[in-house]
């Protein structure tokens, strides 16, 4: 009985937002992954951004490989949502350029700095 | 002596026997009688989702139901006969963090057959969807987007949920409680690059903490009544 209650206690049921299991879940990032990388061709000649269709696949992947430490199945759903949504509103022409250009390519960012001196110049 | 007169005056008004509060609500106990009947009702009728019924400000009736019973509460009191809450006249939501479920979804109705008005509250956390009560409601749509733009709770099988007022790729909900108040970028127009460039805010000014409370206590006569009174349901 006690042993019960205890494990009720730890095992907490939580509502799936989609996806019921694993592969479930890894099949949906797949599936955005392959509709992301479709469309890029198309997204560059529309934008007209100053990048190519290779550079837009390295950087489609180097913003999966951020999340690549997730593992929790109801986040993994959270994110492949708004990477839908997102999806969605670059292929519609919803966004604009700058949006493009400035969401996923920080060209005029500088970078923060890391070792002594940098940080001594940068007056921190 | 002008100044002995003001007092007495002022004191005048307080020690009949009626205390006269000008700007306290006056309660009517026949509505409020009728209102927790009403939700007694509600609470007879769905007891699987009425977890408690409370009348707060005493006149506005709450019922708090499980986030499960968002579909089925809301279809009974807008079809019910006895209720008819045929419109949906807002949905909102706040955000407590210290609260096992963070969220909490508030639904505003209004019958207008009955010149009545309930509110619907449930709770939520980040990751855990609510049903989308659009089928209920159609004006529901909009609100549902609003609220998963600023509070990023998710909606089950809304038609079409997707940002409604923040920009294109802004990234955060802006109304949760930990969202920093001068957000995380700033936007400006580069002319090297022709184009808008969004940076990491910097701020030239430190951050400062306004501590905007009184040390007074604006409304002492009002102390010790909650917020809420309770209407007992049968458990």
């Amino acid at each position: 009985m006690a042993n019960r209650v205890a494990i009720q206690k730890t095992v907490r049921h939580v509502k799936p937002l989609i996806s019921q299991n694993n592969q479930e879940a890894r099949s949906r990032v797949f599936g955005l992954y392959k509709a992301w990388y479709r469309q890029i061709p198309y997204i560059v000649m529309d934008y007209d951004i100053p990048k190519s269709v290779e550079q837009c696949r390295a950087k489609l992947r180097e913003k999966f490989e951020e999340n690549r430490h997730v593992k929790d199945i109801r986040v993994i759903d959270a994110l492949v949502i708004k990477g839908q949504q997102e999806l969605k509103e670059t292929v519609n022409i919803w966004k604009q350029k700058h949006h493009l250009m400035s969401q996923y390519f920080k060209e005029t960012q500088e970078p923060k700095p890391k070792d002594f001196l940098s940080k001594f110049l940068a007056g921190q | 002596m002008f100044s002995f007169r003001i007092i007495r005056s002022a004191s005048a008004a307080i020690t009949g026997n009626v205390v006269r509060r000008a700007t306290s609500l006056k309660v009517d106990p026949s509505q409020k009688k009728s209102l927790s009947d009403f939700g007694k009702y509600v609470a007879d009728c769905m007891p699987k989702y009425v977890q408690k019924v409370q009348i707060s400000s005493g006149n506005e009736l709450e019922i708090l139901i499980a986030p499960e019973g968002v579909v089925p509460v809301l279809q009974f009191l807008k079809d019910h006969h006895n209720a008819q809450f045929a419109v949906v006249s807002d949905i909102t939501a706040i955000d407590v963090p210290s609260r096992h479920y963070r969220f909490e979804l508030i639904y505003n109705l209004l019958s207008l057959r009955y010149n009545s008005r309930i509110r619907v509250k449930t709770y939520t956390d980040e990751l855990t969807p609510v049903d989308s009560c659009v089928e209920v409601f159609k004006g529901a749509n909009w609100y549902e987007r609003e609220i998963w733009d600023m509070y990023g709770v998710f909606f089950s099988n809304h038609p079409d949920l997707r940002r409604i007022l923040t920009d294109y790729g802004f990234e955060g909900h802006p109304f949760r409680k930990d969202f920093p108040l001068s957000g995380y970028v700033e936007v400006r127009y580069d002319d090297e690059a022709k184009r808008v460039v969004v940076e990491p805010v910097e701020l030239a000014q430190e951050f400062r903490k306004f501590d905007l409370e009184s040390p007074w206590e604006q409304f002492p006569a009002h102390r010790s009544k909650p917020a809420a009174e309770d209407v007992a349901i049968d458990k």
